[in-house]
């Protein structure tokens, strides 16, 4: 339902005159149903990555595919939470929500229904009819979330959405994007640069190179979390502790630090 | 493959051809609204749909103007009813700089100055320029006076804020570095909020002469004798709107000069502050 | 003071060391004190005989000017209220036009590059000629009646409700936009639901400025000729040589001026209840 395929992808720009390459050579492919991250130093290109597959943007050479089809454009069947939250500051949080609904055309009494549905789901209960600038930023990123979810997209499309927040409130929005995910899983491309939340959350850790951005290695995490049963633990304390989560976010630093020596050494 | 290597060929000139689309009507569009405003207008006038007397058409316009120039109206030809309603212009606009700035630095610095003066510029500020000119009529007849009066009280406020703003919310540490060195509170005035406030005040200035220049022309249709605005008016009672035109566009085009000017001068104060 | 906001200056960083509220009231106190001292000066001197009712009004010339418009047969061809009705009916009308033809062009300049790039430069060509300038040709072409009044008007208020909007569309966050797009939004609710909205803030400083200009404009007029309004009253005043009207006349200029920008203000806070004021 929600299959994602990058084949052969190149992302040039121009700025200035001159000519950068963004992407170079990506090849990828999500299965339905997979949370996979994508982690890389800055510039690596991964948010563009995801653009592509939001159609906000699209590739110089290859192709983007969801489920065989080409993108053309953006659509409510790939939903994006941005990083800045872009919540419409003139709508309340139960209007954000239903955005998409509306776009949809679906009639108000079942609008409200999902509305009423998501805005219980994340615990925005009491909220419905607040600003966003009322808001904090976890509960803005709340909104986001729920807005998003409420599309019932096949492709779940993340872009650095923690990045704003404080770092308690990431946790908890961490484990509630798990709960989330393992109640509602659909498929979920997730950009960070935080690489514990990478191995956190996700069954697949993409890790790309500094730009040119080229897929250096994919690490397989859903394995060991399968393996050494991490969903059996509580908390993300208890995840971030034990050895094999270790060993893993270690091996992706030392993937990521290899970009920063072979920096040094151009230099 | 082979399907891999022929996609980028073709996105790349799809995307070269639009870029060039692009540029090319980045001049083309600007340069046919332009074209097409003016031969509409020309259409128009030559039409007799509204009968020349009103509506002259862009060259009969151009002419008047070329004739004004060497030809007087109502007194003096175009130039030297420009030069009146400069210095007019200069006029007014010299005294609110000269009174409003410093006033403002010292506003900004004396809070009981501030509280005394607020009340008055509060109450006489929102009264528009214009309704000063029965007033400057009654005083100052058709000389100089008057206009410069109705300029003075568009132009003032601008000057006055801007100076009051820039003294207030000068950088406390400037103040109390010239404090520590000794300075009182006239040399602070003059050699630490003048020069921090120069920025904002340069802006306001901006903003000064485009209200003083158009209440100038509001002044001109009334109270004087002379100048652009009286030769629009005395064209307006001959119906001869070939005139008046030409005075509109003379109006404009000096209104864009003196703002290019200013701009550039606070271009200058910008880059030489640093800020 | 509260000045309007002017480019070029920035907010205060630091709070005061006086505490707020004993600073209020001192203001006010020495404010008032001092405004107190001119108009009892103005007495005095109106007293002395040092100003006659010649050139500058006194204070029983005002009032006697107050207690004359103030009832029929009134002044200069009405009472004050039938000036100030007719005065601002025209000032609405005109403002209704300026908004209703200045906004939607704002749009869709803003939106579209193709007319930005045809009606811009046209329009930029035009903004110089200040709106007084434009007197001596309304009443060419259209007298000194009503429609003469309501094209200038129109004139004076359309480029800030244009400027304004094609601001207030530009400086949309791309990110909404986006946003908007991605939950499916076509080209016609993506203007209603995110443009307009997202520009109401800048449309509503566009519509403060026009409403300024439009009175500016709308009295200058009736100055240079009119058969009604306040503009008609200083300048029947003025002919009277009545220095006492004259005042009372701006002075109600000025409380026209202020009123419409506060009503506006009104309007703009229950509008956009969703910004942090």
């Amino acid at each position: 339902m929600g299959c994602i395929r990058f084949e052969n992808v190149h992302r040039d720009f121009t700025r200035g005159g001159e000519s950068f390459q963004a992407l170079v050579d990506v090849n990828l492919e999500v299965a339905d149903r997979e949370f996979v991250a994508i982690v890389g130093p800055s510039g690596c290109g991964k948010t563009t990555l995801m653009r592509m597959v939001a159609g906000l943007e699209f590739p110089s050479a290859g192709r983007v595919t969801v489920d065989g089809h080409e993108i053309t454009d953006a659509g409510p069947d790939r939903a994006v939470v941005f990083q800045a939250f872009a919540l419409f500051p003139w709508k309340s949080v139960a209007d954000n929500i239903g955005f998409g609904l509306k776009c949809k055309g679906l009639p108000q009494a079942q609008r409200s229904e999902v509305i009423a549905r998501y805005i219980e789901l994340m615990g925005l209960v009491g909220y419905e009819n607040a600003f966003p600038h009322q808001l904090s930023g976890g509960m803005q990123q709340r909104v986001a979330i729920a807005r998003s979810y409420a599309l019932d997209p096949g492709v779940l499309l993340m872009d650095e959405p923690f990045g704003a927040l404080d770092a308690q409130t990431r946790v908890v929005m961490q484990e509630e994007l798990i709960r989330l995910a393992r109640q509602n899983p659909r498929t979920v491309l997730f950009i960070t640069h935080a690489v514990e939340e990478a191995v956190y959350l996700a069954d697949r850790v993409v890790v790309m190179s500094r730009r040119p951005g080229r897929i250096k290695e994919i690490v397989d995490v859903g394995r060991v979390r399968r393996a050494e049963g991490w969903d059996r633990l509580d908390h993300i304390e208890e995840v971030m502790d034990t050895a094999s989560f270790v060993h893993l976010r270690t091996h992706i630093w030392r993937l990521l630090r290899e970009q920063q020596q072979v920096d040094a050494v151009a230099v | 493959m082979a399907e891999a290597l022929s996609v980028p060929v073709v996105a790349v000139g799809a995307a070269a051809r639009r870029a060039r689309a692009r540029s090319r009507e980045a001049w083309l569009l600007p340069a046919l609204g332009v074209l097409g405003f003016f031969a509409l207008w020309q259409a128009v006038a030559m039409s007799g749909w509204v009968p020349e007397r009103y509506l002259p058409g862009p060259l009969t316009v151009a002419r008047t103007i070329v004739e004004l120039s060497t030809k007087p109206y109502s007194g003096a030809t175009l130039w030297g009813h420009l030069s009146s309603s400069l210095v007019r212009f200069g006029t007014g606009f010299a005294l609110a700089a000269a009174i409003g700035i410093p006033l403002g630095l010292l506003m900004g610095w004396y809070r009981w100055l501030d509280d005394v003066v607020s009340p008055f510029f509060e109450a006489l500020r929102f009264i528009a320029p214009i309704a000063w000119v029965p007033f400057a009529g009654l005083w100052f007849g058709t000389g100089i006076g008057g206009p410069t009066l109705v300029i003075f009280s568009g132009a003032f406020p601008p000057c006055l804020i801007n100076a009051y703003r820039g003294a207030k919310y000068v950088d406390r540490r400037l103040v109390e570095a010239a404090r520590t060195l000794g300075a009182g509170g006239p040399r602070i005035v003059a050699e630490v909020l003048l020069p921090a406030s120069l920025p904002a005040i340069v802006a306001g200035l901006r903003v000064s002469a485009g209200i003083g220049w158009q209440s100038l022309i509001g002044a001109e249709l009334i109270v004087v004798a002379s100048g652009v605005g009286y030769m629009m008016v005395q064209g307006q009672l001959n119906v001869l709107t070939p005139v008046v035109m030409a005075g509109m566009v003379a109006i404009g085009i000096v209104g864009v000069v003196i703002d290019v000017v200013l701009r550039w001068f606070e271009n200058r104060i910008r880059k030489s502050w640093g800020r | 003071m509260n000045g309007a906001a002017v480019p070029g200056t920035a907010a205060p960083p630091r709070a005061a060391a006086v505490p707020r509220r004993w600073t209020g009231q001192r203001r006010f106190f020495i404010g008032a004190a001092a405004f107190a001292i001119a108009i009892a000066a103005w007495f005095l001197l109106a007293r002395l005989g040092v100003v006659s009712g010649g050139r500058f009004p006194t204070p029983s010339d005002v009032w006697r000017s107050a207690r004359q418009i103030a009832f029929e047969p009134g002044y200069a061809g009405g009472t004050l209220w039938q000036h100030v009705f007719h005065s601002t009916r025209l000032v609405l009308l005109g403002f209704a036009v300026a908004i209703g033809t200045g906004v939607p062009l704002g749009l869709l300049m803003g939106t579209s590059r193709r007319a930005d790039l045809l009606i811009g430069p046209i329009f930029s060509m035009l903004r110089p000629i200040p709106p007084l300038a434009w007197i001596p040709l309304a009443i060419l072409w259209l007298g000194l009646g009503d429609g003469a009044k309501i094209f200038l008007i129109w004139v004076s208020a359309f480029t800030p409700a244009l400027i304004n909007t094609y601001a207030g569309v530009r400086s949309v966050d791309p990110t909404l936009i986006e946003a908007a797009r991605v939950h499916g939004a076509g080209p016609g609710r993506l203007v209603r639901d995110v443009l307009v909205p997202g520009s109401l803030p800048m449309i509503f400083t566009g519509l403060r400025l026009s409403l300024q200009t439009a009175w500016m404009t709308l009295v200058a007029a009736e100055l240079v000729g009119a058969f009604t309004g306040l503009g008609k009253v200083l300048a029947t005043a003025s002919l009277d040589i009545n220095p006492g009207m004259i005042l009372y006349a701006m002075a109600w200029v000025g409380v026209m001026g202020a009123l419409s920008t506060k009503l506006l203000a009104r309007i703009e806070n229950k509008v956009l209840p969703w910004l942090k004021h």
